[in-house]
């Protein structure tokens, strides 16, 4: 195990290697767009339709999706990497692959909560955010959508893999996924057309859609964990098997 | 000696991209046309978040479902020609200049403004977004009861070129930092026009004053597609004048130049850290 706290630090340092000055263009991209995004929904909200949501619950929910971005729709270097032929570098260490794609993940949300999701957690009242889980079962649905979050990403890799290391495509198809599918964008509850009852039960809306609707408070417990804890033990296996079979077709070049 | 530059010399280079453009769809047409489905999926997926919220809630403050729905036609329409004149990296040119590849540019017999604009030519895997945007505005315009006349096309198409100039300026603007930092700044011509293209797809109206004007100036993502949208619908916003993208676009394009060719002279006189006899970078 200290074998990937280690790995998780590095990772974190190295997101800093630079200093800390070039993380900020990204931040502040992250902060502009949530404001006006606070603001779109005041707009939207404001309009007086029905849709099961208060303004406030509307708030945090986006809110809570900024801050928590990383974690809520997971992406670990694996596709890049194979493309860049650092994944080999994995092999040669005595530790699971996965486990230090996990480790390299993990350790670099570290500066980004430290920058951007802690200042802004603590400024969330003076935008009117209220930032306090409606119910503590939004700790366990955020970890099932963290490991649900790593099986999808490794089967992103297992798909780059097949389509010979383009991933380019894999991040334009995983960035419509967390626009649309993911619920961290427009909650799935609000999609028209009666899409929301179809949509709840597709494995995407069990990553950030799921704990930030348990965060809020309009989510069925029940459905929402039972969803969840399905997702991951039918995709956990499924990507493990995947990604053993698909070991065997890695090609990669580059340094 | 470079050669002389000629209309008929540009559309031969552009004809040469264009091949190389089709070779690639042509080595693999089944990855081509997954890369090209992905990346139209990509954008209609990214324009379509901010139509749900205006189906769902019968419009987004003064603008009605379908006039969100135009808007987002221009968005997608300028991801097409983006993807179609951007396709080499002579948009993001942060990734060039950071990687130590200018120095590929510097060897061709050819100025360096005339490869930058010819090289990224793809129509045959770029030109996707732009059919899917045409559609869209199509649908958008019935729906709209528009009434197109000659003069509307042209105003489209100057909005449209409008906001490819605001776009590449601001993108050479953020990527003159490159020559200086070139390993931190690589990908910053990415920050500058992929990372805040959601929030540009943002409809403005209704929203405070406060955040309408930084958007409009310091962050110019209204002028992407909600400002344009409105002065074609006839609309134009804030009391501000139609020609103010048009302004807008002149001032940064004039500031872009003046900070990009500061920075070439930077780097033709130190290089790059980054290059290697081999093409590669560190």
């Amino acid at each position: 195990m200290k074998k990937y706290l280690v790995t998780a630090q590095l990772s974190a340092l190295e997101k800093t290697n630079g200093g800390i000055v070039y993380l900020l263009p990204n931040i502040l991209i992250k902060v502009c767009t949530l404001v006006p995004l606070l603001y779109l929904w005041r707009v939207v909200m404001s309009a007086g339709a029905h849709v099961g949501m208060t303004l406030e619950q509307m708030l945090s929910y986006t809110y809570l999706s900024a801050l928590l971005s990383n974690m809520l729709v997971v992406e670990t270097a694996a596709s890049g990497w194979l493309s860049e032929g650092v994944i080999l570098q994995l092999y040669g260490r005595p530790l699971s692959v996965i486990g230090q794609l996990v480790a390299q993940t993990v350790g670099g949300w570290a500066p980004y909560l430290l920058l951007f999701s802690l200042p802004l957690a603590l400024l969330a009242p003076l935008l009117g955010v209220h930032l306090v889980p409606a119910s503590p079962w939004f700790f366990v649905s955020l970890l099932l959508c963290i490991m649900l979050g790593f099986a999808i990403d490794a089967l992103f890799a297992c798909l780059s893999i097949r389509l010979r290391n383009m991933n380019w495509l894999i991040n334009r198809l995983r960035l419509a996924v967390a626009t649309v599918f993911s619920g961290t964008v427009i909650p799935i509850k609000l999609l028209p057309y009666g899409m929301a009852e179809v949509m709840k039960y597709q494995p995407f809306a069990s990553l950030g859609g799921a704990p930030l609707s348990v965060f809020i408070g309009t989510a069925d417990l029940t459905e929402i964990i039972s969803i969840q804890v399905l997702w991951n033990l039918i995709l956990w296996p499924t990507a493990l098997l995947i990604w053993n079979r698909s070991q065997e077709r890695m090609v990669s070049y580059g340094g | 000696m470079a050669d002389r530059i000629t209309l008929k010399r540009i559309i031969k280079l552009l004809a040469i991209s264009a091949k190389l453009d089709l070779t690639w769809l042509l080595r693999d047409a089944k990855l081509a046309l997954l890369a090209i489905g992905g990346d139209i999926v990509n954008n209609v997926a990214i324009a379509s978040g901010v139509f749900l919220i205006a189906a769902r809630f019968g419009g987004i403050g003064d603008m009605s479902a379908d006039e969100v729905l135009f808007m987002l036609a221009y968005s997608t329409m300028i991801t097409g020609i983006f993807a179609l004149f951007g396709s080499g990296n002579n948009i993001h040119i942060s990734r060039i200049i950071g990687r130590g590849q200018l120095e590929h540019l510097f060897i061709q017999p050819l100025p360096l403004f005339t490869q930058l604009v010819t090289s990224g030519f793809a129509p045959f895997t770029g030109g996707g977004n732009l059919i899917v945007g045409i559609c869209l505005m199509v649908i958008a315009g019935k729906r709209l009861d528009l009434h197109i006349t000659p003069w509307w096309i042209l105003s489209l198409i100057t909005y449209l070129l409008t906001t490819l100039v605001t776009i590449i300026a601001r993108s050479y603007f953020a990527a003159s930092a490159a020559f200086y930092a070139p390993v931190a700044a690589e990908e910053i011509s990415s920050v500058a026009i992929d990372e805040t293209w959601f929030l540009s797809t943002f409809p403005l109206g209704g929203m405070p004053q406060a955040i309408q004007i930084p958007l409009l100036t310091i962050l110019p993502e209204g002028l992407m597609a909600w400002y344009p949208s409105l002065c074609l619908l006839g609309k134009s916003p804030l009391h501000l004048t139609a020609y103010y993208p048009m302004l807008y676009a002149l001032l940064i394009a004039l500031a872009a130049r003046a900070v990009f060719r500061k920075g070439l002279r930077y780097y033709v006189t130190r290089g790059s850290n980054r290059y290697v006899p081999y093409g590669f970078r560190r």
